[in-house]
């Protein structure tokens, strides 16, 4: 019965942000997702890299989206980000030859992993995944795959981050940096 | 007592997305409430926080050397203590005011005031009394072992501003104020 009287839920949804605030995510991820693809397309393409993930989606909603989280702060951005990386690419040599496997490990992990270095970033977990399902052109990369794509996009995005929730008048960012 | 709608209310006031609901704020609100509360409940005992030893005045003593005790050593209020060094009363600034017909909420403007408009100075009645006229009786005393908690409390229900520490025997060992205890809790905060 306590099962089911849990599963009711206890409480309501948080209020909806003012409009500025709106705006204001909007303006950030619109920049941060353009400079890395710009950064895609002007850089990386030469030595044949994709800079653009689909965690980076992610990152852009708490980034510029939920900015007070912890899991929006610099230390879970880049930690939970590049630790996920490694996980994955680890999972894939690992028990790449069962993909299913590979992929529940890397995400499973990457998780563990964020835990308990207080890094925890849920797009991390997008990040595993992709070292796993990503293709050939992922699976080249090897470990480099924690650097590029995923911690040169991620630094990027933090970048802007600063710079776009600190011109924002009602917005501050980051909480705290490690 | 904090309700949904307040803390809906401040949520919403501070603009961002908050990654929180309600109901986890509320959980952690009440959490570290009952948390503060243990801290302030902890703190020490009243030994701590005690001015020792204390000066006291006696019965016999007349109302001006009380007075000029008093202001020679910067203290407001004393314990006044009998033959045998037991406390049998305090004296404090109201209990002065008291005697000289003015409410114990009143200052020194109202002595002024006073002086100056009935153009009789209201302290001479004074002169030829002893601590024993003067004194409020039946003491609120402590022990050194009472909790700080306890003192506050005591503070507040007999609206006093010094609690005498003594012994089982009755024997003065130090004085706890109202601001030694607002001190101490602004140590611990």
């Amino acid at each position: 019965m306590n099962i089911f009287k849990k599963m009711k839920g206890t409480t309501q949804s948080p209020p909806r942000v003012g409009n500025s605030e709106i705006i204001w995510s909007w303006i950030g991820a619109f920049l941060g997702i353009a400079l890395v693809g710009s950064f895609q397309s002007m850089i990386v393409d030469s030595i044949g890299r994709n800079l653009l993930i689909g965690s980076f989606g992610a990152t852009a909603v708490l980034v510029y989206g939920a900015i007070r989280s912890p899991l929006a702060q610099p230390r879970n951005v880049l930690g939970g980000h590049v630790l996920s990386a490694l996980v994955g690419v680890l999972s894939y040599q690992v028990a790449g030859d069962i993909i299913w496997l590979a992929a529940a490990m890397a995400v499973a992990t990457a998780i563990a992993l964020m835990h308990a270095t207080k890094t925890l970033h849920p797009p991390g977990g997008a990040t595993a995944l992709i070292a796993v399902i990503g293709g050939d052109s992922i699976h080249h990369l090897g470990y480099f795959y924690a650097l590029i794509p995923v911690g040169l996009g991620a630094v990027l995005l933090l970048a802007v981050a600063l710079v776009v929730n600190n011109i924002a008048p009602q917005r501050r960012y980051p909480e705290f940096w490690f | 007592m904090l309700t949904d709608d307040d803390i809906l209310d401040a949520m919403q006031a501070m603009h961002g997305y908050v990654d929180i609901t309600p109901g986890t704020f509320k959980e952690i609100y009440s959490l570290s409430y009952d948390l503060a509360l243990k801290r302030i409940r902890s703190l020490g005992k009243a030994e701590e926080i005690m001015t020792s030893p204390v000066r006291c005045l006696t019965r016999q003593m007349s109302i001006p050397e009380a007075a000029s005790y008093m202001a020679n050593y910067g203290i407001s209020g004393a314990p006044v203590i009998d033959d045998e060094g037991v406390v049998i009363g305090v004296v404090s600034e109201k209990d002065f005011l008291r005697k000289m017909g003015l409410p114990g909420s009143a200052g020194i403007m109202s002595v002024v005031g006073e002086c100056l408009t009935v153009n009789k100075c209201l302290v001479a009645g004074l002169r030829s009394l002893f601590v024993e006229d003067l004194m409020s009786t039946q003491p609120i005393v402590a022990e050194k072992e009472t909790t700080q908690a306890e003192l506050s409390r005591i503070f507040t229900e007999h609206k006093i501003n010094r609690i005498p520490i003594c012994n089982s025997d009755g024997l003065p060992l130090g004085i706890v104020t109202r601001s030694d205890l607002v001190n101490s809790i602004c140590q611990m905060v």
